[in-house]
């Protein structure tokens, strides 16, 4: 049984998540931790390694430079607003969880509370006041600012690292850390170009608030345009630049130690690589947009947990997934692939092309060559499409948040406004990895890390359900399980899981009737991670699965594609699915089957949260909306409730059993189908009316509300623009088209359907929506629709078979 | 015909024609060479352009090259020359003062109209058709240029025949402020702000922007014609960069789409600054430059290093 489900794998938002649940290095490549002294303790992990701390330092803090792309880059290039007040400000800190899934730092407070040095919002323009704040204010519109980034203590470069003996890592200031923002992960930094006149100004000569700078001002001649404010203003500076750490994204409640109180957790509930499964990223960086605009009702609904990681890049595949665990990575399976990459190397050939061999300036012996060899590496990603390894798919989170941005990722972006395919931005171009390192001093500063960053990561344990029940071992919690689900319950949930979901769900070889699923690793320095990954990671036709493709069509790494470099040729070579009626070659098509650990923790499940309960903030939670739709694809008008967000471990545990039911019981699922919850009208042209001008005429496109939010962020709108030109200046070239791809007799019929929508088109531009619903087929790169449908193993198990199962999945 | 059609061909010739004055407008046909600088071989496809980042690094324009560059040669480059003419400056100083404007569509505008075939052609009412020839030279001839006041980081379009312009800009003209740029009449409307910021071709470094955005917040603002180009009409926004002092290069966006490129260019200016640019040692940063270009100029003799003023 291919219980794909769960907690899914790695991607992330925007990146992050990406790579995270990843890794296995190659070998050498964590001998940064070999060198470290004894094990300590400290606010990120218990039982640290030197190299394990630095890495957990940067994964906690390190934004490499983004705070200039989650300020100017998105809001200026891409036109999509962050209202960072509206989600950190220090007066809703308690609200701040329930609404955007984020995590509150315990080592900020706020302004005016006892004990914190900040007495008012006054003294830190309404946010939280955090450690590190008493410098960092003094700074607010000047220059000067020391980042604690180079306090940093890094430990020995490993003795066999090809860049050394010598030190020549980049500076660890380069790592930026500014300090918190009161929410984990999101950083803070000093803008010195704020103008403390203007921002009195705009915000009515209060300094504790920025309401005058984020609110909307109603539109005065055409009421039905989305409201704006001045966060799309470039000439105003806000007081601080905010960045985003991995973190982020993957810190949250440590399933074993949770708070008592979300709102207010201490740093022993937290857990820097257990994913953030609450967090609404998708709706913080559209949290300055108007509900009503066609940006934020694509991309602005994922699930709490889930953030479509390829949004910004944007290669048209809706496609939220999960922020995963990144856990027991040192036992995760990896596979031999053909891999173009960059390799350390002392020197480079005198007078050789630096776009193959390239030595950093005054840097002597720090080089690096691109060559063509066989690596074993892990599938990263949901479709394993990180192929190159474990370092390069860290790395690549940080320029998947905008780390970078500006050096190396933005003008290799497709605008979606860009309908010219001779212009740049039309489509993606790919990253090229030789110029950013040569450009941007913070990919190096981070490159030169990433044997830490990997040390951290691997040392995430999986989370066991009997310590998180505080009893002594796992034979106590098969006595509470059997209880719970009768007799001997676990023990045949095990035979059944042996038979049916091993060969998918396991990293052990077959026969599996005697495999130990639980056993732990005899090695000491594996600190007790578990010998089975409990998946095989191995890359399986989504159409065997049959879940929602939409993911697993992610098209970012194919040839030509911005990720293209961090895709191995193997992944490439794979032959499509031909199950599917969209394109899925070039490395499309397959979803990998993820791992099991610590399943009890991790539900909802599948790689987008959809199958179990819905979960949500509660009442205060203005971005949830019910996806339950009927069978004709309408919202009910009284769905399920939402689950409100609850990290104890029996909150856990009841979503756990509610998600198993529901992933085991496929026909009792009611369709989830995401859709706009407000029209959205897009005008062709303004509209404006006074005395001489009184309306245009209709040039609007009109999205109505329920309009489900894949539909049209997986249709390619610029390729159906092209093909309403070429049909009327070149038919014939349509037709060869589309003859090409279908057939003679689909083709001709696609390719005159198209000339027949043209021509309708220029009387009435609006319905361009029309034209695009009937040609759907042709111009979707995922048809997917329904979110929880799929993996079906397990359905024709009777009812105490899956309780079985469902109490044994809860030991490993 | 109805009235309604009546009205959207009357509000989209004004709607071209505002856009005109902000700098937007195409003027098909041009004998010209382009400017003898060094250019990347690119293809016609937006995959098979040269990307900007291996342009500068393998052909970094000089100052001498830049001094080659003229507004009227400019009009002899194809838009991939322009596009990689751009790439390859730095914002300089935010201007201050009056600068002559002239909007121009490159030679070889095949490209361009394959644009107006898509959404000229195909869909109607989009704002780059080729059949606005005579609005194209309407804009022409009111559009004059701009007026920067840098000190107070705010913009305006110098418009020199507000006859033209009546039907939309409505009574009481009068009070439209004026300013007398060489003997003549100018009137200034469309304000808009003036700021470092992201360049919507090229990433690498910032470009001075003309955002018309929030144009209501100026001084001077007038409801008609200036809202056409602010938020609630076309959203225009402009972006330049210094080819050398007194010489800018600019692009016009409309919706965040490109529609086309002008020069603003001040005569006194360029005279009196060109020689010392030359000799690469009096260049004003206000914006950030951008790593690639900081790290070049780290490798320069002092003498040629640009005055970075400006912080990232």
């Amino acid at each position: 049984m291919a219980m794909q489900g769960t907690r899914t794998a790695l991607t992330l938002w925007i990146g992050l998540t990406l790579f995270a649940g990843s890794l296995i290095l190659p070998a050498g490549s964590v001998s940064a931790a070999d060198h470290s002294s004894a094990p300590s303790s400290f606010k990120y992990g218990t039982h640290l390694t030197d190299a394990e701390r630095v890495g957990a330092e940067i994964w906690f803090n390190a934004t490499a430079g983004n705070a200039r792309f989650f300020t100017y880059v998105y809001q200026q290039r891409l036109g999509v607003m962050i209202d960072w007040y509206r989600v950190l400000r220090s007066d809703a800190r308690e609200e701040r969880f329930f609404r955007w899934g984020l995590i509150n730092d315990p080592d900020c407070c706020k302004p005016g509370d006892p004990n914190c040095p900040a007495k008012s919002y006054d003294e830190t323009y309404g946010f939280d006041y955090c450690p590190g704040d008493n410098e960092l204010l003094t700074y607010v519109g000047k220059t000067g600012y020391r980042d604690p980034a180079c306090d940093l203590k890094d430990v020995p470069l490993a003795h066999d690292d090809p860049h050394g003996p010598k030190d020549l890592r980049q500076s660890a200031c380069d790592l930026e850390f500014g300090t918190s923002t009161g929410a984990l992960g999101l950083r803070k930094f000093p803008n010195p170009k704020f103008d403390k006149v203007k921002w009195l100004k705009i915000n009515g000569g209060r300094q504790d608030s920025w309401d005058g700078y984020t609110a909307k001002v109603t539109p005065r001649k055409d009421r039905e345009a989305p409201a704006k404010s001045h966060l799309i203003d470039g000439s105003i500076e806000p007081p601080y630049r905010i960045g985003m750490s991995c973190g982020a994204c993957h810190i949250a409640f440590d399933p074993v130690h949770p708070p008592k109180d979300p709102v207010h957790p201490k740093w022993e509930n937290l857990s820097g690589t257990v994913g953030n499964q609450y967090g609404r990223f998708a709706q913080i960086l559209g949290s300055g947009m108007a509900p009503n605009t066609i940006e934020y009702q694509v991309y602005g609904h994922s699930r709490p947990g889930a953030v479509d990681t390829s949004a910004i890049p944007n290669d048209q595949v809706n496609n939220a997934g999960t922020m995963n665990a990144i856990i027991n990575l040192a036992k995760r399976p990896t596979f031999e692939e053909d891999i173009i990459k960059w390799r350390k190397t002392h020197q480079c050939p005198a007078g050789g092309d630096e776009r193959t061999c390239w030595c950093e300036p005054g840097k002597d012996g720090k080089c690096w060559e691109r060559s063509r060899k066989k690596e074993f590496v892990h599938h990263i990603l949901k479709g394993g499409e990180d192929s190159i390894g474990a370092l390069e798919a860290i790395q690549r989170v940080y320029f998947n948040i905008g780390s970078c941005s500006e050096e190396g990722w933005v003008n290799h972006l497709t605008d979606l406004r860009q309908l010219d395919p001779t212009m740049r931005g039309f489509g993606q171009t790919p990253f090229d990895i030789g110029q950013v390192r040569r450009d941007c001093s913070q990919f190096r500063a981070i490159e030169d890390r990433l044997s830490e960053v990997a040390a951290f990561l691997f040392s995430g344990p999986p989370a066991d359900l009997y310590q998180a029940r505080g009893l002594t071992d796992n034979a106590a919690l098969i006595t509470q399980l059997d209880k719970e689900f009768g007799k001997g319950a676990v023990a045949q949930g095990r035979a059944i899981f042996a038979s049916k979901c091993a060969s998918c769900h396991s990293s052990q070889s077959p026969p599996f009737e005697n495999r130990d699923f639980r056993e732990t690793s005899k090695n000491p320095k594996e600190k007790g991670l578990r010998v089975d990954w409990l998946g095989n990671d191995k890359l399986v036709p989504v159409s065997e699965i049959s879940t929602n493709r939409s993911r697993s069509l992610h098209s970012n790494h194919m040839k030509g594609r911005v990720w293209e470099e961090y895709g191995s040729e193997t992944l490439r070579a794979k032959p499509g699915d031909p199950q599917l009626k969209e394109p899925s070659d070039g490395g499309r098509g397959y979803y990998r089957n993820i791992s099991l650990l610590s399943l009890w923790a991790y539900a909802p499940f599948m790689h987008n949260n959809a199958v179990g309960p819905e979960v949500c903030g509660g009442p205060i939670d203005e971005h949830y909306h019910s996806p339950y739709v009927d069978k004709e694809g309408k919202p009910l008008a009284s769905p399920p409730p939402c689950w409100v967000f609850d990290p104890s471990v029996e909150g856990r545990f009841k979503l756990y059993k509610a998600s198993m039911k529901d992933l085991l019981n496929p026909s009792q699922r009611i369709p989830k189908v995401t859709g706009f919850n407000s029209e959205v009208t897009i005008r062709l042209f303004p509209k404006l009316s006074d005395s001489n001008m009184e309306r245009f005429v209709d040039t609007a496109i009109r999205f109505p509300a329920a309009t489900p939010a894949a539909r049209i962020g997986n249709f390619r709108h610029k390729e159906l623009v092209g093909d309403l030109v070429m049909a009327r200046v070149d038919f014939d070239k349509l037709k060869a088209k589309y003859v090409g791809r279908y057939g003679t007799e689909k083709g001709e019929q696609i390719a005159n359907s198209i000339r027949a929508k043209g021509t309708e088109l220029l009387a009435k531009p609006g319905s361009i929506l029309e034209a695009g619903e009937e040609l759907r087929e042709v111009y979707s790169n995922s048809l997917a629709i329904i979110e929880n449908d799929g993996h079906r193993f397990g359905e024709d198990l009777s009812d105490r078979e899956k309780d079985a199962l469902t109490a044994f999945l809860a030991t490993l | 015909m109805n009235r309604n059609k009546v009205i959207t061909m009357r509000h989209s010739r004004w709607m071209i024609l505002a856009s005109l004055m902000v700098g937007h407008t195409m003027l098909l046909g041009c004998t010209q060479e382009p400017p003898p600088v060094p250019y990347a071989q690119s293809g016609e496809g937006y995959s098979d352009k040269v990307d900007l980042a291996r342009l500068e690094h393998e052909l970094p324009l000089t100052p001498a090259d830049l001094m080659k560059i003229t507004p009227e040669n400019l009009k002899g480059a194809t838009q991939e020359q322009v596009d990689q003419i751009y790439a390859r400056l730095t914002a300089g100083p935010i201007p201050d003062g009056v600068y002559d404007g002239r909007m121009f569509f490159p030679k070889g505008s095949s490209e361009r109209a394959r644009l107006a075939e898509i959404v000229g052609g195909g869909i109607k009412g989009f704002i780059v058709d080729r059949k606005a020839a005579t609005l194209e030279h309407i804009g022409e001839f009111i559009w004059k240029g701009k007026v920067f006041y840098r000190n107070e980081g705010v913009l305006r379009n110098r418009i020199e025949d507000l006859l033209i312009l009546k039907p939309i800009v409505g009574p009481n003209v009068e009070k439209i402020q004026k300013l007398d740029v060489d003997g003549k009449d100018a009137w200034l409307l469309f304000p808009a702000k003036l700021y470092c910021g992201q360049s919507l071709l090229d990433g690498r470094r910032e470009s001075v922007i003309i955002d018309y955005a929030f144009t209501d917040d100026l001084p001077g603002y007038r409801e008609m014609p200036d809202v056409l180009a602010g938020r609630e009409g076309l959203e225009i926004r402009d972006e330049i960069r210094m080819v050398r002092p007194g010489f800018y290069l600019g692009r016009a966006y409309i919706k965040k789409v490109f529609a086309l490129n002008f020069t603003l260019y001040n005569k006194a200016v360029a005279e009196k600054e060109s020689a010392a640019f030359l000799s690469s040692e009096t260049v004003n940063e206000d914006c950030w430059i951008g790593n690639q270009r900081m790290t070049a100029m780290a490798n320069k003799p002092k003498n040629q290093q640009a005055r970075l003023t400006a912080t990232r």
